[in-house]
């Protein structure tokens, strides 16, 4: 029997093409989209997952409250780790880490490595497997250095042996090879190509030995049985005990939640990309849910040509259980074909959404997993699609189809009207959100940022190039394409560095405020383009400077009425004087209000350089420029180099990808939704073909016909507009109250959504219409 | 005794006002026995043949099918019955388009749940007798009217029912179709098939052993 349907379904979707065409592409459509995301959110959630011991790996964030608000951060005290080990049972072990980028130099063969400093633990809490040394080993030696297979081949060679071997280290240290470690798989929270000992990290400065300073990545492991609660309990309460003059506390946050659920508000996890996790699997299953519907319209518009077959049928003994089941299974089959036509769709755009979402994902189709996944997608689709046409076909009488009378579906073509509706609902809630997203994206990248990225590049302050800066500055002013030369301890776009406990004069503000330092070279203003609005700038000569700080005017305005220029600022045993006010910059999150700042006339702690050229210059020739003097004065180290607007566009990488993703969606849920009505209009105009013959014998005009076929969906269309026009908003502003720099938003955008699904949907049906109303009305009168 | 009616009528309502389809059916039909149903359109031939077949149903009076009192059956013990003992064959053959002849006749005994060794006698046997073996593998579209009605009634047949409903088998055929038809019927009957027709046309209706004419809903003569 069930042969027997199977057949009949493939001679039925054969005999049938365009129908069959129409309902597997849309179908297919959906499989491919939901797949896709369903790949996205499979690596998302998997990060971390390699580390075997994953369960019982904690990172440690600390929690400091500024001006009575918790942030949090993902820096600890140097002796945090140690004391956690010893004093806290559960914490098997512990680990101080920090990251940072090195020049390794192997012979003539150069290149830039970001890795960490870390304790012997870490190569045990991250179960890092061997290639060549011992685990245990490995840090024995301080001088060691362990690198990953990849690198090693980079320095040395494919295949060679590496233990024991040196490299030299930012064109100055030293270090020996006493492990090469697997490559890290692609989807970690912390990629790493290198590990050295802790103790090599800035020469282990004394700073970093005080409770004082927060700068450490702190990973614990904790043993098997611990309690999650009383470790975490002892772990916030040890800060307080250790530094009983600092309101911070420090906490367990486990590395699975590391990628996902890494958002804090006031001090509480409150998710983080988790929700793209979710608002995409969402997205996934609405999409398939379109292409569903689309099956079921189809299949219940197509049932005069089915009613007949229905009414033998049970004429001759069928029972309405196995009709159901006959359709059912014509549905589970275009599912099948549908996804069969999704995997080769699959691996089309696989390579292109990876370029686009900045991953490797790969089909595995060999993955039982995703096999599985499919299968159930296909499933669900094929039965749920199917149930609804089943339900109504199998209903009908057999003495009235078989009559030929006409089969009242007034309750059908009622659900069909609804289930369009519901789609170009979908579809207009889609163009909105994408409009928005857009809008939002653009705005904040049209943000005035307070000084003026074009023409800037950054480069980093290597070797000993801040020791000659000024020959290096006056090279650099000698190739006549560079405006000036800034000097600073941190990036223009970036947060940190910052702090609290200055005190100032004439002001009751004396509570804590969390205040930015930036250490800067006196053509630092004139370079980004940050305007000084009061005082003067620095001088030349830091040393004649050594006292006097220049700060932001949300810094001023701190320091209450009047004029703060002449002020002095206390921070523990140094007085400041403030001899300028500069214009505020944005800096840290884009979106919001950026901490006030504090700039030092000081060279000796910069570590990047800021260039501005001369506009008009050709890149490359700009380029070689600069090139050659960084080889003149820095040979050691490769030419590296970024333009601060393209580090600023790359900020917004994941509200871009959430803006592209959401345009694709989009322009799929309205191709499937078209597909959907395109077919409704043709068997509609099918249908009413002889009426469209005798209206036409009766005198009616082409255009009226057209205008009469048309009418009726563009009635839903505009019913759906106005349902998903109060269902984006809701949507969408929800979305943007996330943003403190946000844009409002605008009725117009509803307009042109609602203008561009009328003209779609038009488009879409008047094919349909025009054909029908061309059409000879003698053929369509003759046939009855 | 096939089948007895008593009084039977079907009556609907229409735009509030009730339309009398059957009045006052008494009919009893014996087994062996080859009914022509006749009269003009709308006189109710077709509505009596679909309530008889059990797909329609009389309002009013009573129906006894061998022996079973049908007006108080529930729907499902109904479809049972005419499964078991009635075939119908169409004006319009209605055979399903996308199966071939010999999946046309086989598909009534798959839903009897027959076995297929004996599915495949069966359907043998009946394209010899009706001499289409060289068709099975046809699709409907491919045969002409009065093959198709063949297939119809070999489909009829093959599950052997007591009872042939035919609404004017021969409507759509011509006059060389339509002999071969219904000396195919006649033929039938001899060998114990009971069967109702219902026709326009006199030469058809002289092929029945017994005439009920029919006019707007009632039995105006026998």
């Amino acid at each position: 029997m069930i042969f027997n349907y199977i057949k009949i379904a493939f001679r039925s979707l054969l005999k049938n093409k365009g129908y069959s065409f129409l309902n597997i592409f849309g179908l297919a459509m959906g499989i491919t989209c939901a797949s896709l995301i369903f790949l996205w959110v499979e690596d998302e959630v998997s990060f971390n997952d390699s580390f075997a011991k994953q369960d019982q790996i904690y990172y440690i964030p600390t929690n400091q409250n500024y001006d009575g608000e918790w942030r949090t951060f993902y820096s600890t005290p140097g002796p945090l780790a140690q004391v956690m080990k010893d004093e806290i049972p559960g914490i098997t072990k512990a680990t101080r880490s920090s990251s940072e980028e090195r020049l390794f130099t192997v012979g003539d063969n150069a290149i830039n490595r970001r890795g960490r400093y870390a304790d012997a633990d870490f190569l045990e809490i991250f179960s890092l497997k061997f290639i060549e040394g011992d685990r245990d080993k490995a840090f024995n030696n301080p001088e060691a250095i362990v690198i990953t297979k990849e690198t090693a081949a980079q320095l040395f060679g494919e295949n060679t042996k590496v233990f024991g071997k040196t490299i030299k280290v930012n064109n100055q240290d030293t270090y020996l090879i006493t492990g090469v470690i697997e490559n890290l798989p692609k989807n970690v929270s912390f990629p790493f190509d290198w590990v050295a000992p802790f103790e090599r990290y800035r020469d282990g400065a004394e700073w970093m030995t005080t409770y004082g300073s927060n700068f450490s990545d702190t990973f614990v492991e904790l043993s098997p049985e611990a309690n999650f609660e009383e470790v975490d309990k002892k772990v916030r309460e040890i800060l307080p005990i250790k530094n009983t003059n600092s309101d911070t506390y420090a906490f367990l946050h486990t590395i699975k939640d590391w990628h996902l659920r890494s958002k804090f508000e006031g001090g509480k996890k409150v998710g983080g990309k988790i929700i793209f996790v979710r608002l995409f699997s969402i997205i996934a299953l609405i999409i398939l849910l379109i292409a569903c519907i689309n099956f079921m319209n189809l299949s219940t518009a197509r049932s005069e040509k089915r009613a007949n077959e229905v009414g033998v049928r049970k004429a001759i003994g069928s029972s309405r259980p196995r009709l159901m089941i006959q359709f059912v299974i014509e549905s589970l089959m275009m599912a099948f074909f549908a996804s069969l036509v999704s995997i080769l769709l699959l691996f089309l755009i696989l390579p292109q959404f990876n370029l686009l979402i900045e991953k490797e994902l790969i089909l595995g189709l060999s993955n039982p997993v995703h096999i599985g996944i499919l299968f159930t997608i296909t499933i669900i689709c094929g039965v749920f699609a199917g149930l609804y046409p089943a339900f109504y076909l199998s209903s009908f009488k057999p003495v009235e189809v078989l009559k030929g009378l006409k089969v009242t579906s007034g309750s059908a073509s009622f659900i069909r009207k609804g289930l369009v509706v519901g789609q170009f609902t979908i579809s207009i809630v889609f163009i909105i959100c994408t409009i928005l997203v857009y809008q939002q994206i653009q705005h904040v990248k049209n943000r005035d940022l307070g000084y003026n990225k074009d023409h800037l590049i950054r480069m980093r302050a290597n070797g000993n190039i801040i020791e000659k800066f000024s020959v290096f500055e006056q090279d650099l002013k000698n190739t006549g394409i560079v405006e000036g030369v800034a000097l600073s301890n941190s990036q223009m776009l970036s947060a940190g560095n910052n702090g609290s406990g200055l005190e100032w004069q004439g002001g009751t503000n004396t509570e804590e405020v969390l205040i930015s330092y930036r250490h800067v070279n006196s053509d630092f203003f004139k370079t980004t383009g940050i305007a000084l609005i009061e005082g003067r700038g620095f001088k030349k000569n830091q040393n004649l400077d050594s006292t006097n700080v220049i700060i932001s005017e949300s810094f001023a305005k701190l320091m209450g009425d009047g004029s703060p220029i002449g002020k002095t600022i206390t921070g523990g045993d140094d007085v400041y004087n403030v001899i300028g006010i500069a214009k505020n910059y944005q800096y840290g999150d884009m979106y919001g209000t950026s901490d006030p700042v504090m700039f030092f006339n000081n060279h000796n702690y910069a570590r990047y350089f800021y260039i501005k050229t001369k506009s008009g210059v050709a890149l490359n020739d700009m380029l070689a420029s600069i090139e050659k003097v960084m080889k003149k004065n820095n040979p050691a180290f490769p030419f590296e180099y970024t333009f601060v607007d393209e580090a600023f566009n790359a900020v917004f990488k994941s509200e871009q990808l959430v803006g592209k993703l959401s345009q694709i969606f989009a322009l799929l849920a309205i191709l499937i939704s078209c597909l959907g009505l395109f077919g409704l209009a043709a068997y509609t105009a099918e249908q009413r073909s002889k009426e469209i013959g005798v209206r036409k014998v009766l005198g009616a005009s082409v255009t009226g016909i057209v205008k009469l076929l048309s009418k009726d969906f563009l009635k839903l269309v505009c019913i759906a507009i106005l349902l998903a026009i109060p269902l984006a908003w809701l949507v969408m502003n929800n979305w943007l109250e996330d943003y403190a720099y946000r844009i409002e938003i605008n009725w117009f955008v509803f307009v042109i959504a609602g203008f561009v699904a009328i003209i779609i949907a038009l488009a879409t049906v008047s094919f349909q219409a025009i054909r029908a109303a061309i059409a000879n009305p003698v053929n369509s009168l003759k046939t009855e | 005794m096939i089948l007895q009616l008593n009084n039977a009528a079907r009556v609907i309502s229409s735009g509030g006002k009730k339309i009398a389809l059957l009045e006052n059916i008494d009919l009893n039909v014996n087994e062996g026995e080859f009914i022509s149903l006749m009269g003009p359109s709308g006189s109710g031939k077709s509505t009596l043949l679909n309530c008889i077949g059990m797909l329609d149903n009389f309002t009013d009076g009573g129906y006894t099918f061998l022996d079973e009192q049908v007006h108080t059956m529930k729907e499902k013990q109904r479809s049972k019955l005419y499964k078991e003992y009635i075939g119908f064959v169409f004006q319009a053959y209605h055979l399903i388009d996308e199966l071939t002849v010999y999946e046309n006749i086989e598909t009534p005994l798959l839903y009897k749940n027959v076995k297929s060794s004996e599915r495949k006698a069966l359907v043998a046997d009946m394209l010899d007798r009706f001499n289409i073996v060289g068709k099975k593998d046809l699709f409907p579209s491919q045969l002409s009217g009065g093959q198709q009605q063949l297939v119809g009634i070999a489909r009829a047949l093959i599950t052997k029912p007591k009872l042939i409903l035919a609404d004017e088998p021969t409507g759509n055929l011509n006059s060389k179709q339509s002999t071969e038809i219904m000396e195919l019927f006649s033929e039938l009957n001899k060998e114990g098939v009971t069967i109702i027709q219902a026709t326009h046309s006199e030469s058809n209706a002289s092929y029945g052993s017994r005439i009920i004419n029919l006019l707007d809903g009632s039995i105006v003569s026998e």
